[in-house]
């Protein structure tokens, strides 16, 4: 049996205002008058008391701290039925920080090793094993003969095969596989100028570090190499890791960002 | 009744057969199974090396004169309970990458990085309840909805890093400090607590405890320190802190226990298990006979209260030969510096020593409302003396230990640099308003008296002309550093180090000393290439015993190196500490050994004469071409007696230099503050060299 046509609509809204109330008495919370509080919160609420006054409330306390509670809920409700809620910075950081935590701590799944071979790709300077020196040297204390000390000594180890006047150095005669970095920490920035271009297997000299003037012997200079992803295919797992982390927040932010139009006035003077 | 005699029989025989199985099989049960009911869970062993990582190890080149090392051996992350209530979100990861040069951020948002980079370091966490806290504040976490989680919610939220929730975190701190808290025992039925029981672990019996999440934030503690370990360039330790005390007077126990290897127990012992340090060392002494070396680094001795040097033992019975034993055994190192002050002397124990008032911090740690710490007990040189007059009077030498220093930053960076100073627990005094070197604003000062009223503390502002500035860090610094001197950048070389006491402390500058003892030093050629050679041969280095030798006088070469970024330095200094043998009387002194720029040491008085160094407090300019890149001198000691016990350590004075207060006012462009030093001298000390008389014939019997 078919329904005449206005039947059909008039069940049509017969059904649709029926879900309609269904809806409106399910969903009547936000708008409701009535404050319930659960053994949860009660059980909640006298232990912070316990935690900062060291023993349990007592009847009247326990009264007083449900009552504080019930009326701090009746104006935070208030409040948002005024939309007080509405610019207000400390409310907006603290939610801005609830979701940027969430998008931070989102899975945290095994990277592919494709996605490692390109991040290791993208980062090779950033592993790559630096050239090493291996040099001995002679050592005049910073004075002001220093130099021409040195200078003498270079003359003497010609025709001597070691300076009279050298003195012995704090942190020793031989470096071995000292990196530019290396050489830098041990003698000052200074110091790196005797490693560029040097003449190999030579006495060479004077230069100057943090601590005086130096006679140089370079006997081997190994070449810095960029090392295979196999080697060390951990450190770069553990970069990449660390960057995807930062980089999840970042990306939310992008992909929502295109969606927000910013107006500021033009004319406004800082 | 015949067939009832053989029922009664066979039942009373079947029932004896019963029985005796049952006899058996529960003293088989007892004997051999009896491990697995009562074990103690602390002294499982687990290995963390990581599998593969061996081929990456190069030859590592040796020096058998040795190099010095520098680094960190107290470093806190956001695993340690204060740490996370301040702020600080900083993994073990980052505190490594910050040790080796890379930038991490600093909880307030500014950058942190080293100038150079560090050679070792060691994250060192507090044991108790490690991980729980940040579990606590995690609001996803299955802990998140027990009621003692609740204050620690989303603590670290970005918006509330801020200087305003300083009340809220130190609070929470009090809270934790404070016993039991945390202690939310089962019921005694309840099987966790047999658990706690049975395997020796009493935080099982707390529910606020998961062991789970706490073995992982160990397990990932030591996975840190494996991965970032690199033989030969840069090397970690697994280790953690040992946070315990007296129980009465706050007395501060705390130490870092230092792992040799790899291994390490499955869990980090903690003052849940004892308060007592000597508990503390009897597990170490375990381990030890189960293959595994360690030591611990007391620390702050100067806020123990005078509890830390004690001349008894913890339980107020006499120290004994076997007391001192154990606690060399288990202590050979002291930390004598960090944020939190300075250790060496205080100006009431050192009345005669004019560097004795320097980075001095008299509160005891952790206390609220801030408590004075009375200094008797709680700095190293008192401690030799103790030591010296422990083991006249026949009970061993308890304190015979080296140096060290370093930062026990909360933020996985330590602050090296009185330059670039952000003190060390993250947001609670990571500006200087909150540290206060500059003054409160009026909001600030109201916050700051808002809080102290509501959690009973009192004001923690001060006063000075004419302002108010906050207190509780002003006394607090950028220091230190640890220092060794190895055959090379090994786990295994820098530990024996340690072990021997081949190690310095600094107070931020890589400031570098060598230092030895012997009879014949002064017929050294100190400006011979083979100086440190002939050095090792012919005596002692810093941290060994020099036995007499008749009535030779001893003899004593120190060397010293400035820091190329820092102030050139001013003057080496031999401090001596010594006990008369006919009474045990202590005396001290300080002998300026050599002076910079060729100024000799007056041989009446000791000292150097002033070097004209001076520092410019408008803007923190020192004086140029004053002092020097290295000092070295051989040296005998003008008032020896033979017979009398004596320890020697070296005391290296850089020039002085602006102190990280007044750098604070100068970049806010205001003045210092008059009641604080505004320059400060950066130094270095040597472990000492202990002087072993010739043994008496008679026993003295302490009557």
């Amino acid at each position: 049996m078919s329904l005449k046509p206005y039947v059909r609509i008039i069940l049509f809204f017969l059904f649709g205002f029926i879900i309609y109330l269904a809806d409106i008495t399910m969903n009547y919370d936000e708008e409701s008058k009535d404050i319930y509080i659960s053994d949860q919160e009660l059980d909640g609420l006298f232990a912070a008391w316990n935690s900062q006054v060291g023993r349990p409330p007592n009847e009247q306390e326990a009264l007083n701290i449900v009552n504080e509670f019930i009326e701090e809920e009746i104006l935070y409700r208030e409040a948002l039925r005024l939309g007080l809620d509405q610019n207000d910075r400390i409310i907006k950081r603290r939610l801005a920080q609830k979701i940027s935590f969430l998008k931070q701590e989102t899975d945290r799944e095994e990277p592919s090793s494709k996605k490692l071979t390109d991040f290791f790709g993208k980062n090779r300077d950033k592993y790559y094993v630096p050239a090493t020196f291996s040099f001995t040297h002679y050592y005049f204390s910073k004075s002001s003969e220093a130099k021409i000390k040195a200078k003498a000594g270079l003359s003497e180890i010609v025709e001597l095969g070691a300076p009279s006047n050298s003195e012995p150095f704090f942190l020793g005669k031989n470096f071995s596989e000292y990196s530019l970095g290396e050489i830098e920490q041990a003698f000052g920035a200074e110091f790196l100028a005797a490693f560029k271009n040097p003449n190999l297997n030579k006495w060479i000299g004077p230069f100057s570090s943090s601590y005086g003037e130096h006679l140089l012997f370079i006997n081997n200079k190994s070449l810095g190499y960029s090392p295979e992803f196999s080697e060390i295919e951990d450190l770069v797992k553990q970069d990449y890791m660390l960057q995807e982390q930062d980089r999840k927040l970042s990306d939310y932010l992008d992909s929502v960002k295109a969606e927000y139009r910013v107006i500021i006035n033009p004319t406004y003077e800082f | 009744m015949k067939t009832s005699k053989t029922l009664i029989i066979t039942s009373v025989i079947a029932l004896l057969v019963v029985a005796s199985i049952c006899y058996y099989a529960l003293m088989q049960f007892a004997e051999e199974k009896y491990s697995i009911v009562l074990k103690d869970s602390s002294l499982e062993i687990v290995d963390f090396a990581i599998e593969d990582k061996e081929e990456l190890i190069n030859d590592v080149p040796s020096n058998p004169l040795k190099n010095p090392y520098f680094g960190d051996l107290h470093v806190h992350t956001r695993y340690s309970f204060d740490a996370y209530v301040f702020g600080v979100n900083a993994t073990p990861y980052d505190a490594y990458r910050y040790a080796k040069g890379e930038m991490i951020k600093h909880p307030l948002g500014y950058e942190m990085q080293l100038r150079e980079p560090l050679d070792f370091y060691a994250v060192t966490d507090h044991g108790i309840y490690m991980g729980m806290i940040q579990e606590y504040g995690d609001p996803n976490s299955p802990q998140a909805d027990y009621e003692w989680a609740e204050p620690f919610q989303n603590i670290n939220r970005e918006e509330n890093r801020t200087l305003e929730s300083m009340g809220e975190r130190l609070n929470l701190f009090s809270l934790m400090a404070a016993d039991g808290y945390l202690e939310r025992p089962y019921p005694v039925w309840h099987p966790k607590m047999w658990q706690a029981i049975f395997t020796k672990n009493r935080q099982l019996a707390s529910k606020a405890f998961d062991y789970g999440v706490h073995k992982s934030a160990w397990a990932d503690i030591a996975k840190a320190a494996e991965e970032n370990n690199e033989p030969g360039k840069f090397t970690t330790f697994i280790g953690y802190e040992f946070t315990a005390g007296t129980e009465v007077e706050g007395g501060n126990l705390h130490r870092n226990v230092i792992f040799e290897s790899s291994k390490a127990p499955i869990r980090p012992w903690s003052r849940e298990d004892s308060l007592n340090p000597m508990d503390l060392w009897a597990w170490m002494d375990k381990l030890r006979a189960k293959g595994l070396d360690s030591i611990a680094i007391p620390h702050n001795s100067n806020g123990s209260n005078g509890e830390m040097f004690e001349v008894e033992t913890y339980y107020g019975t006499p120290i004994d030969l076997t007391y001192s034993e154990t606690r060399m055994r288990n202590e050979p190192i002291v930390e004598i510096t960090q944020v939190k002050g300075t250790s060496d002397t205080h100006p009431l124990l050192s009345p005669d020593d004019d560097w004795a008032d320097f980075e001095i911090m008299d509160g005891r740690v952790g206390a609220r409302p801030p408590t004075y710490s009375y200094p008797a007990g709680g700095y190293v040189r008192d401690a030799y003396l103790r030591g010296l007059m422990l083991d006249w009077k026949g009970q061993g030498n308890p304190y015979k230990f080296g140096l060290i220093g370093s930062t026990d930053t909360h933020l996985g960076a330590g602050s090296f640099d009185e330059s670039n100073f952000w003190s060390k627990v993250g947001v609670v005094d990571g500006s200087p308003m909150s540290r206060g070197s500059i003054p409160l604003t009026d909001v600030r000062l109201e916050q700051l008296r808002e809080y102290s009223e509501q959690y009973n503390q009192p004001v923690s502002a001060v006063e000075v002309d004419g302002n108010s500035y906050a207190i509780g860090f002003d006394q607090w610094g950028s220091s230190g550093l640890a220092a060794v001197w190895a055959e090379e950048n090994t786990r295994e070389s820098i530990f024996s180090a340690l072990r021997r006491k081949e190690a310095f402390a600094t107070t931020g500058p890589r400031v570098a000393v060598r230092f030895f003892a012997g009879f014949d030093l002064t017929s050294i050629d100190i400006n011979a290439e083979s100086l440190v050679e002939e050095a090792y041969d012919k005596g002692v280095p810093m941290g060994a015993d020099l036995f007499a030798d008749g009535e030779k006088v001893p003899e004593f070469l120190v060397w010293a190196q400035k820091d190329k970024h820092s102030a050139s330095l001013q003057r080496i200094q031999i401090i001596k500490g010594s006990i008369t043998n006919s009474g045990a009387r202590p005396s001290e002194k300080v002998f300026d050994v050599v002076c910079s720029d060729g100024l000799e040491v007056d041989p009446t008085t000791h000292r150097c004469p002033d070097n004209g160094a001076r520092v410019n407090i408008e803007d923190c300019s020192i004086t140029n071409n004053v002092g020097a890149t290295e000092l070295k001198a051989t040296w005998r000691d003008p008032d020896f007696n033979p017979k009398d016990k004596a320890f020697y350590y070296v005391r290296v004075l850089e020039n002085p230099t602006c102190r990280w207060s007044t750098w604070d006012a100068l970049k806010a462009g205001i003045k210092p503050r008059s009641d604080l030093h505004k320059t400060i001298q950066e130094r270095a000390w040597s472990s000492p060299i202990w002087y072993i008389p010739v043994p008496e014939d008679i026993d003295i019997f302490a009557l």
